[in-house]
């Protein structure tokens, strides 16, 4: 500190020599401490002189706010965000995940991509106002990818939405063309990271991305039917009157028309539900569990039809599957991965299975004990799934 | 013949199940009172969440969207319905109907079109849980405070304004950017009235308790090189500029009104900065609303930190004070 203050005094010096009157000077100096030289980052400290003819050098009003209460310690280059996700579309779905992620503390650093930029600049200043509440210090947004830079996972909700009454599958061809424009650019700025693709029809854009990134299948996760068993496990225990983690129930295969609900896996503290109504999940059942599924499959369609979209539901779901990943927690989760190769799928589909998830992304799959018509119905949609997937253009 | 839930499950409890005890009704489900439910939900403050509005379809939409999200939820139960009857026995009661500032418009602007709102829904609240907190967000948020106040004939206590805990959450982000901090770290409140002329007290913007205006004396005023002063108009037209780039601001404000019903429900006594009744403080002659920092507690707002104010200061809450009465007093309650 003494060392920049004679610098000062020798240039003030040097101007009143050269005869400068009334001399305003600007100069920048660094903050140079005796032997070691101490930078607070990048910041550079700006003075102002005023030398007057009177003689002596007066007033060195220099010092701001920020150097006068502030001694740095320590600054070497800033450090990279070791926890850092990024999510591409700001939409309803995208904003969800994004507050999900903030409110759960998962995250040190969030970055947000868009091609709309007023909207996504507004977004970004509104999650900012909320800082004093969170414990995410960065928060950033842009068009340009380089902001997603090292990024531990990418969660991609870009895209268009499924319209009232249309079906996921009519969604792919337009939003495999968007992908193809943000897929490698993601990959180029976080080349290890684990991409999350939300956008519908999940199943296959998770493929698309797959292939379009160039990433290995472990890394690439679609949320896939995780909503759906959320949701059936919410109605389920609604009908035991418990609550949903305590009722465990496994939705599989596609995510949407067709998914498949695992009746030989439903059970409570371990007592299975099949093992107590054999008829469960059956036309035949008196009871009418099948009935369950079937609103689990209508819940996206009424909700869309009711408020225009969905985004809460998903955006918790999202927010979960990241905790497992950011976390290395080895819970298992039902998410769509490659599934070629089990249960007599020759193609290469992504389908969801219950994935052990950690820090790598998809550590393993578990091995569900499925009865043959189960394995027919994943099988059928797997062939679906490949039935439009072979069609699409240049991945 | 036993259905599958009476073979999976005995009942042994001869008692009826109690009701909730920390229930939050939020009333309007736009974008600002769903910002507020979410954000509550995730910080898990409540056993009940009640979600009112007059648009049926979008409010039975909402409701199942979170219900559908109760497995990551400690939130087992979420009602929604038209009818107030669903908000029954609430502690916290957040009021965020009404129409939004469109773009350019002040706060002011919105009142009578809020009024004629309040008059049907704040005595709807009242019926159902005589003994809440109302929480107060639609703006222009002091002259709803105390319409709300006037409508529900509830005490002082028992009606507060989110006012500008926003706004100073808006500073302190600022701030905090300016020197590195997070904004935790860094104190300083707005008082007064919610928006253009809020009132930043420079004398107790302080880091660590070392008071900033101490190391800077021109801190706030036209003089300071550093430029302080445009801190505050920054928050100040923070709303307009994002009104401007997303059509609406939800997620900052939906996270303060969580943070004020976290401190109501769990009794925190922390001390923040909202609209209180401010007749016989600073001046203010007036039965007015505005900003200052006051302990929430499970009464509601049960104390006034008394600030010291410079005279300009004052005189700046009281020409708010002013202002707010001149409309008020035109209002037919």
């Amino acid at each position: 500190m003494l060392v920049s203050w004679w610098y000062l005094y020798l240039g003030a010096q040097s101007l009143y020599r050269h005869g400068k009157t009334d001399a305003c000077l600007r100069f920048k100096c660094r903050l140079i401490g005796d032997e070691r030289e101490r930078y607070v980052r990048d910041r550079v400290y700006v003075g102002h002189v005023f030398v007057h003819i009177s003689g002596g050098v007066s007033l060195l009003n220099m010092a701001s706010v920020l150097q006068k209460l502030i001694t740095p310690l320590f600054s070497g280059p800033v450090e990279p965000p070791r926890n850092k996700v990024t999510v591409v579309g700001v939409g309803q779905v995208g904003m969800a995940c994004a507050v999900s992620i903030l409110l759960r503390d998962l995250v040190d650093e969030l970055a947000l991509v868009d091609v709309i930029e007023d909207k996504l600049k507004g977004e970004m200043m509104d999650l900012q106002h909320g800082s004093l509440f969170l414990k995410t210090p960065k928060i950033v947004s842009g068009k340009d990818y380089s902001v997603t830079a090292n990024s531990r996972i990418v969660v991609v909700t870009a895209g268009v939405r499924q319209q009232e009454g249309e079906s996921r599958l009519n969604l792919v061809q337009r939003n495999v063309n968007i992908f193809k424009h943000i897929i490698p650019q993601i990959v180029r700025h976080s080349p290890n990271c684990i991409l999350i693709v939300v956008s519908n029809p999940v199943d296959v854009l998770t493929y698309v991305t797959w292939k379009l990134s160039g990433l290995p299948k472990h890394r690439v996760i679609g949320s896939g039917t995780n909503l759906d068993s959320a949701r059936f496990r919410y109605l389920m225990a609604e009908r035991l009157g418990i609550h949903p983690s305590s009722f465990n129930g496994w939705i599989l295969g596609e995510h949407g028309d067709s998914s498949v609900p695992v009746w030989s896996g439903t059970n409570v503290a371990g007592v299975s539900l099949q093992k107590l109504n054999p008829e469960i999940g059956k036309d035949t059942d008196r009871e009418n569990w099948k009935e369950t599924h079937k609103k689990v499959v209508d819940s996206a369609y009424e909700v869309i039809r009711l408020k225009g979209y969905t985004n809460w539901a998903i955006g918790l779901s999202v927010a979960d599957l990241t905790e497992s990943l950011m976390k290395n927690l080895n819970r298992v989760h039902p998410v769509s991965t490659m599934v070629k190769g089990m249960y007599g799928i020759g193609d290469e589909v992504y389908l969801s299975l219950p994935c052990v998830l950690n820090s790598a992304g998809v550590g393993s799959v578990i091995n569900m004990t499925l009865t043959s018509d189960e394995v027919s119905q994943l099988k059928k949609s797997a062939d679906m799934l490949w039935h439009i997937q072979k069609d699409l253009k240049d991945l | 013949m036993a259905s599958t839930k009476e073979k999976l499950i005995a009942h042994v409890s001869k008692e009826e199940p109690a009701g909730p005890t920390n229930k939050v009704t939020v009333v309007g489900v736009g974008m600002v009172g769903m910002a507020a439910a979410i954000s509550i939900l995730l910080k898990d403050l409540t056993d009940e969440l009640a979600l009112v509005d007059v648009m049926e379809d979008k409010l039975k939409g909402e409701a199942m969207d979170l219900q559908h999200g109760s497995l990551f939820l400690k939130t087992h139960k979420i009602v929604a319905d038209k009818d107030y009857s669903v908000t029954a026995n609430s502690k916290v009661v957040v009021v965020t109907a009404g129409a939004r500032q469109q773009e350019g418009e002040s706060r002011l602007n919105l009142v009578q079109r809020n009024v004629n709102i309040f008059k049907f829904i704040i005595p709807n609240i009242i019926k159902y849980s005589p003994n809440c907190i109302l929480l107060v967000v639609s703006n222009p948020v002091d002259i709803l405070t105390y319409v709300a106040w006037k409508l529900s004939g509830l005490p002082r206590n028992r009606v507060i304004g989110s006012g500008t805990n926003l706004d100073s959450a808006r500073f302190r982000y600022l701030m905090g950017e300016k020197l590195g901090i997070h904004p935790s770290s860094c104190h300083g409140w707005v008082i007064g009235e919610h928006g253009d002329s809020s009132v930043p007290v420079w004398s107790g913007v302080n880091v660590a308790g070392v008071s900033l205006q101490g190391l800077n004396p021109d801190m706030g005023t036209e003089k300071d090189k550093e430029d302080w002063k445009s801190v505050h108009k920054m928050v100040v037209d923070s709303a307009y500029e994002v009104i401007k780039l997303k059509g609406y601001t939800s997620w900052a404000i939906g996270m303060s009104v969580a943070d004020l019903c976290e401190s109501i429900l769990k009794n925190l006594r922390k001390c923040h900065p909202v609209s209180a009744l401010v007749k016989g403080m600073h001046g203010v002659n007036d039965e007015v609303f505005l900003s200052v920092p006051c302990i929430l507690g499970n009464s509601g707002l049960t104390d006034v930190v008394h600030m010291t104010l410079k005279p300009d200061e004052e005189k700046q809450l009281v020409k708010s004070a002013e202002t707010l009465w001149g409309v008020q007093k035109e209002l037919t309650l």
